[in-house]
């Protein structure tokens, strides 16, 4: 037993390890379970008061794919030579004709379409410079900037889309970059095919709207808090969650020394103050007097819901909205606190002005800066409307999202200002991209589209379940009766492998797909395998008359290469289908490589253990039938 | 419980037989995969594809007359198992859902009575198809290559070379079967999609370790049988691993069964072609990875002999 002490720490390690990460599917298994049976008001209720704790389960569950949920999938793909004819000035006949070719060659060719564009016009002899940029620079200088800016179209599509997405309310969406011109775009549960399509394909909106006097936007608030409270709004959630209430106005406190206006609940009860300030309850005014108010995550949608009213909305100024920040301004309590903002309605000017906006470290004062520049028409109207408003906030709102709200410190001449105050370069490279938004927009089709109706997704998880059961079920029979002792082990040695291949996917934020289960279901197979060849040698080394110990030692040595082999080549071509399949195929080549690498410790290691742990207590059990 | 005393079949003896049937099914697959049209699914060709399930079983030629009425004629309409769903395809283009929604609107104004929900709706580009196919060769290309360098490296060069040459049989032979058998029910959907391929790759994968397994017992009883020829090792090995062989590829085939009966439309395809390659990959690895090794071995040292 001595000499299998280590292999038994690591056994039970990894067991453990594999538990700790089960647990969360676990747990959000009972949760849904448990909110299938509260009805209406119940759920919400149990919702809200397990919010927290329902969230970081969620986030560690194994993930479903679409096919097994159901919902949307979009491939967008910048359209490199749409963006490359936006980019060209002086365009000509020739240009456009030029341009036409290449859209027809790019249609069949795989070439990048800034290759084609190179040749095509290096062919006829004519310098890019005439479109793009100064004389002086060479075909291969432009092309290569060229190429930049088409790579950061992708990036700048993927945030104007992860805006949208984010203000549509999808639960759990995943919008990623594959290769270097393509984002996918992941919609679980949503199946409503025409608004994620305008959602998506619509032109970016950048507008600069001025921000209107922090005293009439905290009058505005108040109101409404005021009309509220007059009609006996309650909000049943907001006073079932009063122990939150108070954590959060604490760091709401802490937050805003100043409290002149104070509207925070001070002695009073947080009910009490709930039940006579219900707006402010949710929304909490800064108390500096900005004109912002905060609110978490969770009472966003409610908000929205009462700015919405029409009996509401005629409390607020016709020439006024009010708009969300994009990101939250502090988080407290695990919980995102976002800002909203009362603005003019109209925009002082759109984004096509701008021409260029660049991230940079101010040199000086070593913090990052954005610069961004207008053309001349739109400077004009820049010094003017900034002359005129010298102090004031000027938001800068990306398809109604606020990004940032600088102060104009003085009349801008020229067209070219500076904006300060980022935390880090992360966030003022991420202004560059909500400006250029504006200025550049990224042209991008979609080349694939697939939705799977959730219906869909139930029948094949159950039919993949049962399928899966059923299966697991007779193998573990056969595996008994042909085996017996031998078949106890090896169906040991089968759950503990399933449940490793469930593990890794919950580690590693993989996707439970249906060709996933295909590729558990496979593995079972090559673990019954892997038991099978071991025990058929243990049985040949039996006949001729060895003892037990010695013929199971002998029987997992002389298996061990052929096992090895198998596995290695098995594993290998599951990173070949990782590495050029797509969707489907990646999720059967994931679970396909786990179970194949699980399988050799499994199979070998631990079943290997538990026939030393028996035969140490008493061989006469041992039987391989 | 045994189901195999120890055996002493002549497997090697009777090769030149089995190459011939070899031979013949191979041909017919082929002529299969040649004259038959080959059925890519969307995945690979492009276009635009919607699953309804309408709540009682419309009159197919109705559905047709509809897709004729909107513009789309030529489009491919079949039923998916249940009667009451249909899968509509047409290779269309246009930007967005125009086509998907131009078919939703002209079924909802056909079938007023009888209401349907639309269970899955793609569209994929031209591009994005191509591109899938050259993945796939991608794929089975480098898998073979890995599989050629592995076995070679740890067995002998031409046993990487036999088992590659067996992975083509079985690939072959297996493609020449589901396109034979693909539209024989409307309840097995063979077309050439991302669900076949990874089921073709998983063959390949199988088959390989069992053409290991055996390779594997040659090499040890190469080593301890030294003065015995190659036939008889050959021989001995296959019979020594028939037990191991019968029992995982009959336990594969009964969790290949289950998933065919219940895993479901998706799942079928997927098994029923593994199923026919694990009949494949299990035969290969005796009468064409050993039976290759055997004659090559055989020309060599009669050459050998020759000079």
């Amino acid at each position: 037993m001595k000499q299998y002490r280590g292999r038994i720490i690591i056994i039970l390690l990894a067991i453990g390890l594999a538990l700790y990460f089960l647990y969360p599917t676990y747990e959000s298994y009972k949760i849904n379970k448990h909110l299938q049976t509260l009805a209406g008001a119940d759920s919400t209720n149990y919702i809200l008061t397990n919010e927290k704790h329902i969230r970081d389960v969620r986030a560690k569950r194994i993930k479903l794919g679409l096919d097994l949920q159901g919902g949307m999938r979009v491939v967008l793909e910048v359209n490199v030579l749409k963006m490359l004819e936006e980019l060209a000035k002086n365009k000509d006949d020739q240009f456009n004709s030029i341009a036409a070719e290449i859209e027809k060659e790019a249609q069949v060719s795989e070439e990048p379409v800034t290759d084609i564009f190179k040749r095509r016009f290096d062919e006829k002899g004519i310098r890019l410079s005439r479109y793009y940029g100064s004389l002086r620079e060479s075909n291969d200088e432009i092309i290569k900037r060229l190429q930049d800016e088409s790579e950061k179209a992708v990036d700048r599509g993927m945030e104007i889309l992860r805006n949208r997405v984010d203000q549509y309310g999808v639960s759990e969406p995943s919008i990623q970059k594959e290769g270097a011109r393509r984002i996918i775009v992941e919609l679980p549960g949503v199946s409503n095919e025409q608004e994620v399509t305008t959602l998506i394909q619509g032109t970016a909106l950048l507008e600069f709207k001025l921000m209107k006097d922090p005293d009439i936007i905290y009058k505005t608030m108040e109101a409404i808090d005021k009309y509220l409270a007059s009609q006996g709004f309650t909000d049943t959630s907001a006073s079932a969650k009063k122990s939150d209430t108070t954590t959060q106005t604490n760091a709401l406190a802490a937050l805003t020394q100043d409290s002149s206006k104070s509207v925070l609940p001070g002695d009073k009860s947080p009910e009490q103050f709930a039940k006579e300030h219900p707006f402010f309850a949710l929304l909490r005014p800064n108390q500096k007097g900005t004109g912002e108010g905060y609110a978490s995550e969770n009472d966003r949608p409610r908000i929205d819901q009462i700015l919405k009213r029409p009996d509401v909305q005629k409390l607020i100024p016709s020439d006024m909205e009010f708009l969300w920040m994009a990101k939250p301004s502090f988080v407290s309590e695990g919980s995102r606190f976002f800002a909203l903002i009362g603005l003019e309605k109209k925009a002082e000017l759109t984004g096509g002005v701008i021409v260029d906006a660049r991230a940079t470290i101010d040199p000086n004062f070593n913090q990052p800066i954005v610069t961004m520049n207008m053309n001349s028409e739109g400077s004009r109207d820049w010094a003017r409307i900034t002359g005129a408003n010298v102090n004031k906030r000027m938001a800068i709102v990306l398809d109604n999202a606020v990004f940032s709200a600088p102060v104009i410190r003085g009349k801008i001449t020229g067209g070219r200002s500076q904006i300060e105050g980022m935390e880090n370069i992360d966030e003022a490279r991420l202004l560059e991209i909500v400006l250029k938004a504006g200025a550049l927009p990224a042209p991008v089709n979609i080349i694939e589209q697939r939705s799977v109706g959730p219906s869909l997704g139930e029948d094949s998880i159950h039919a993949g379940i049962n399928s899966f059961t059923y299966a697991l079920i007779l193998t573990v029979l056969f595996m008994l009766m042909y085996y017996r002792t031998g078949g106890i082990v090896a169906c040991v040695a089968l759950f503990i492998n399933v449940s490793f291949i469930f593990a890794t996917l919950a580690a590693f934020g993989g996707t439970l797909t249906l060709p996933g289960i295909a590729g558990i279901v496979l593995t079972i197979g090559m673990a019954v395998d892997t038991n099978v060849l071991i025990y058929e040698r243990i049985r040949e080394e039996l006949t001729t008359g060895k003892t037990l110990n010695a013929a199971i030692s002998a029987g997992y040595s002389k298996a061990f290469s052929a096992i090895f082999d198998s596995h290695v080549t098995t594993f290998f071509s599951g990173v070949v289908l990782f590495q050029f399949g797509t969707g489907p195929v990646q999720g059967f080549a994931l679970t396909v490589m786990m179970g194949t690498a699980a399988n050799l410790f499994t199979g070998i290691v631990i079943t290997r253990v538990l026939f030393n742990f028996m035969t140490t207590r008493s061989t006469s059990t041992i039987n391989f039938g | 419980m045994r189901l195999f005393k120890k055996t002493n079949i002549d497997f090697m003896g009777k090769r030149k037989i089995w190459y011939t049937i070899s031979g013949i099914t191979l041909f017919v697959g082929l002529l299969a995969i040649i004259f038959k049209p080959v059925n890519y699914s969307i995945d690979f060709l492009g276009g635009t594809e919607l699953l309804v399930r309408f709540q009682t079983a419309p009159p197919i030629n109705e559905v047709r007359g509809t897709m004729d009425k909107i513009g789309l004629p030529g489009s491919e309409i079949k039923t998916l198992g249940d009667a009451r769903d249909i899968l509509l395809r047409t290779s269309a283009q246009e930007q967005g859902a125009v086509i998907a929604d131009r078919i939703r609107a002209g079924l909802s104004a056909q079938f007023e009575g009888n209401k349907f929900e639309v269970l899955r709706e793609e569209k994929i580009g031209p591009k994005i198809g191509a591109e899938l196919r050259r993945n796939a060769y991608y794929a089975v290309i480098a898998t073979l290559v890995i599989i050629l360098i592995y076995i070679g490296f740890r067995f002998k060069f031409i046993y990487g070379v036999a088992a590659v040459v067996a992975l083509f049989h079985d690939v072959l032979l297996t493609l020449g079967l589901v396109i034979l058998f693909n539209g024989v029910s409307s309840h097995l959907n063979l077309e050439i999609s991302q669900n076949l391929m990874a089921a073709f790759l998983t063959l390949i994968g199988y088959s390989t370790s069992d053409t290991v397994i055996v390779f594997d017992r040659i090499r040890e009883n190469l080593k301890i049988y030294r003065s015995d020829d190659l036939f008889t090792v050959m021989n001995r090995s296959i019979n020594e691993t028939l037990s191991r062989t019968v029992i995982t590829s009959g336990t594969v085939m009964l969790v290949l069964s289950v998933l065919i009966i219940f895993g479901g439309e998706v799942n079928r395809g997927f098994a029923f072609t593994f199923l026919i390659g694990t009949i494949t990959g299990t035969y290969s690895s005796i009468y064409v990875a050993s039976a290759i090794v055997l004659d090559y071995t055989r020309y060599k040292n009669l050459k050998a002999h020759q000079v």
